[in-house]
């Protein structure tokens, strides 16, 4: 298995930045137009698996989003930040790459708003029923629906 | 109002059936599955309320007592409503562990409407995060008492 510094060198070109905070750990920041190319890589080269999706709200006062993609490979984590506007939040799915993303990217976008593009199911998964559209409960601004 | 013999003998048959083996059915409303766990250990041979007549029963409309853990969530407050209505009458409800009776560690949560009296009333309140079994049967045996006194006040009658 390739280590995560050999790594970066395989991902060189789709990436704006890295950083290791922790033995074992590789921080790489990238756009959004790199995510799909760099996770292709990423499967092309057998490295590790997505083990999860994180949202992170900057709150209203800096109008920017992050998103986390986390793969693991035994001790090894690779955590992809992709930056995203507040205001109409949106990336492209990933599920034609890796299928079984559809359930994180299900709940990123239900809890924080971020449209996924081209996903085959776009349906929520956690929130109940009655509640409303358009009220993301892990955005910092979020109102709590009245209720009846 | 007087009451008529017949209807004397009716309740002390039906108060006697119900102490002596009153029939649970369990909700889960949202909890984090503690409570649940404790409550399968009391049913179960270690503490085996079984030999008291209390026997957990698959559905609301064969049970006396509902038995309920956790906040209630958004998602189940209709369910929760729907079961305690399926209930025959005289029911009595237990709330089981901190979050069922205050919301808990869950209690400002965006999908948890509250605890579990803000939905249905609630008869006996089993504190605990989560109680032990023996703390459960005490709570049911609380709730018997209650029945008793209920009953034998006579204004139970419905």
């Amino acid at each position: 298995m390739i280590s995560l510094e050999a790594l970066t060198e395989q991902l060189a070109n789709h990436i704006l930045s890295w950083d290791m905070p922790e033995p074992a750990r590789l921080d790489v920041r990238l756009v959004p137009q790199n995510l799909l190319p760099i996770i292709n890589d990423l499967y092309q080269l057998r490295w590790g698996y997505l083990a999860a999706i994180t949202g992170l709200d900057h709150g209203p006062e800096t109008s920017e989003m992050e998103v986390l993609y986390h793969f693991c490979a035994a001790a090894d984590v690779l955590t992809l930040r992709v930056h995203i506007p507040r205001e109409n939040a949106a990336l492209p799915s990933i599920c034609s790459i890796l299928p079984y993303a559809g359930v994180f990217e299900r709940e990123l976008s239900e809890m924080f708003g971020v449209i996924m593009y081209g996903a085959p199911d776009d349906s929520r998964l956690f929130l109940p029923d009655d509640w409303p559209e358009g009220v993301y409960p892990l955005r910092k601004d979020a109102k709590e629906p009245e209720d009846d | 109002m007087l009451k008529d013999t017949w209807q004397e003998n009716l309740n002390r048959i039906r108060l006697w059936a119900q102490t002596r083996s009153p029939w649970l059915i369990h909700f889960n409303t949202g909890s984090c599955n503690g409570c649940d766990i404790e409550i399968l250990a009391t049913l179960t041979p270690r503490y085996d309320v079984e030999r008291f007549g209390i026997k957990l029963q698959g559905s609301p409309r064969h049970a006396d007592i509902l038995i309920c853990t956790g906040p209630v969530t958004r998602q189940s407050r209709d369910r929760l409503r729907r079961i305690y209505e399926q209930m025959p009458e005289p029911k009595y409800v237990i709330a089981v562990g901190s979050c069922a009776i205050s919301g808990g560690v869950f209690h400002d949560c965006y999908n948890v409407v509250g605890h579990i009296d803000e939905v249905i009333p609630v008869d006996v309140y089993v504190p605990g995060c989560p109680p032990r079994p023996e703390a459960i049967i005490h709570g049911i045996v609380q709730l018997l008492a209650k029945m008793e006194a209920i009953t034998q006040e006579g204004s139970q009658v419905d």
